[in-house]
């Protein structure tokens, strides 16, 4: 030890430094977030309207629902807003194609966002995109290119009880292999915790918003 | 003034004062081609120039700031929390680089939006943070940051346009060969990866190893008197 260096540091200049740094950064991450919402959210607006381009193919026209409490639909402007949202599709003569539905849950890293097409008549999903997420690169982000795992999507049985108001047969995810019936998922192995998240908010979602579309089915077959 | 400079990888971390901190990081101590650190975005998002840039400049910006803020505190902190200091700033960085990547392109986010919270676990980042930065001034510490992090992204972009010449027969997106080429599609893959990295290296090595044997002559040329003793 040479003469000239400082005595051991106290305790509380130890803690008043790491709460100064980390007061900074917080400020410095803050200030970053807030300067770049607005072109953000539009990014996310594009990618949105991408997915639900590719999940109806063929669509001219589309009309976004937000979900009341009251269990109506309202129609909304644009993307604006949060809450699950309804994309109706329709081609060029108008006629009904599907609707698109904006599912999240929480993955392994962080939040999963999807969208899936249900076909309500059937009342089953026939398609399911991933739109945004943050799981690991190589094991849970299969979720988005996993050829056999985007098969589970041709026809997920969704069947739902109206008089019981719930999903006659709960969308499970099972072992990758083990997938006996319609309305269970086949896992990625190796990704178990993000096929789980993509089951239960597909499940999640079903058990919300099918109540709301079936009856609300005439008025969005019609367009208005 | 790098004439002065033996060839040789030093084996501590720290630049030698005669060393351009700037050309330090970028080619004589390259955190990729010498070091050999930061493996896991070099071979993961090599597979094309674009995406190896932006990673690249991604880094960049995170090594000269936190840098930049590490040098700027490195008088006040305690040694005792200096890591920890150490990992908020960056991870701050790190932060900041992803609102930006999400704000300014949709592509590149979603080619890279999984990797670039890793920034903060890339070892070359820390590296400089302890070496260099914890002790040198402001100017030189993000100098040497922006140092580092330019041949972190040469590094990479070396391996993606490799990768993306063979294995897609396309330079950042543009068709090299014609429509009758046929991609090696095994440089896209993982493997393709290790055998990009492996021709760099080899290249980069042979290429030292020439200059350091040229030095030596053109060095010993210039003191006869000592070569006369000698022999």
């Amino acid at each position: 030890m040479t003469p000239n260096q400082p005595p051991p540091s106290s305790g509380f200049r130890m803690v008043r430094m790491l709460g100064t740094v980390s007061f900074i950064c917080g400020l410095l991450i803050v200030a970053t977030h807030i300067n770049t919402r607005a072109r953000i959210r539009h990014n996310q607006e594009i990618m949105m309207s991408e997915s639900v381009a590719q999940l109806l193919p063929g669509m001219q026209k589309q009309i976004i629902y937000g979900i009341q409490p009251s269990g109506g639909l309202t129609i909304l402007p644009g993307l604006e807003g949060d809450g699950p949202r309804l994309f109706a599709g329709y081609d060029g003569s108008g006629r009904f194609l599907g609707i698109v539905i904006e599912a999240s849950d929480r993955g392994y890293a962080d939040v999963i966002s999807a969208m899936y097409t249900y076909s309500p008549e059937k009342q089953t999903i026939t398609g399911f995109k991933v739109v945004d997420m943050r799981e690991t690169p190589g094991l849970g982000d299969r979720i988005r290119t996993d050829r056999p795992f985007a098969e589970n999507f041709t026809g997920l049985d969704a069947k739902f009880d109206f008089d019981k108001n719930q999903s006659s047969h709960p969308i499970t995810v099972v072992k990758h292999g083990a997938k006996k019936n319609s309305w269970e998922i086949d896992a990625i192995s190796g990704a178990t915790v993000s096929s789980r998240a993509v089951g239960r908010m597909l499940q999640k979602s079903v058990q919300d918003v099918a109540p709301v579309i079936s009856k609300n089915l005439d008025r969005i077959k019609r367009g208005i | 003034m790098s004439e002065q400079l033996s060839c040789h990888p030093s084996s501590g971390v720290a630049a030698p004062e005669a060393d351009h901190p700037f050309i330090y990081g970028l080619w004589k101590q390259n955190p990729v081609f010498v070091h050999v650190l930061g493996m896991c975005p070099t071979l993961a998002i090599t597979n094309s120039v674009r995406n190896a840039v932006a990673m690249g400049l991604a880094t960049t910006f995170v090594l000269v700031f936190s840098n930049g803020l590490i040098s700027m505190v490195r008088k006040m902190v305690p040694k005792q929390v200096r890591i920890a200091t150490y990992i908020a700033i960056i991870a701050t960085a790190v932060t900041i680089v992803d609102y930006l990547v999400k704000a300014i392109s949709i592509d590149v986010y979603k080619a890279l939006g999984a990797y670039i919270p890793l920034i903060v676990s890339n070892c070359i980042v820390l590296e400089r943070a302890e070496a260099y930065a914890g002790k040198k001034p402001v100017g030189k510490s993000m100098l040497d940051g922006l140092g580092s992090g330019f041949g972190f992204a040469l590094a990479l972009s070396s391996l993606g346009m490799i990768r993306e010449v063979l294995g897609a027969g396309t330079f950042l997106g543009y068709s090299v060969f014609g429509p009758n080429f046929e991609p090696w599609v095994l440089f896209l893959l993982p493997p393709g990866g290790f055998i990009a990295l492996a021709i760099w290296l080899l290249i980069f090595t042979v290429w030292r190893e020439q200059w350091g044997k040229r030095k030596h002559t053109a060095e010993k040329a210039e003191i006869p008197a000592f070569a006369e003793v000698g022999s």
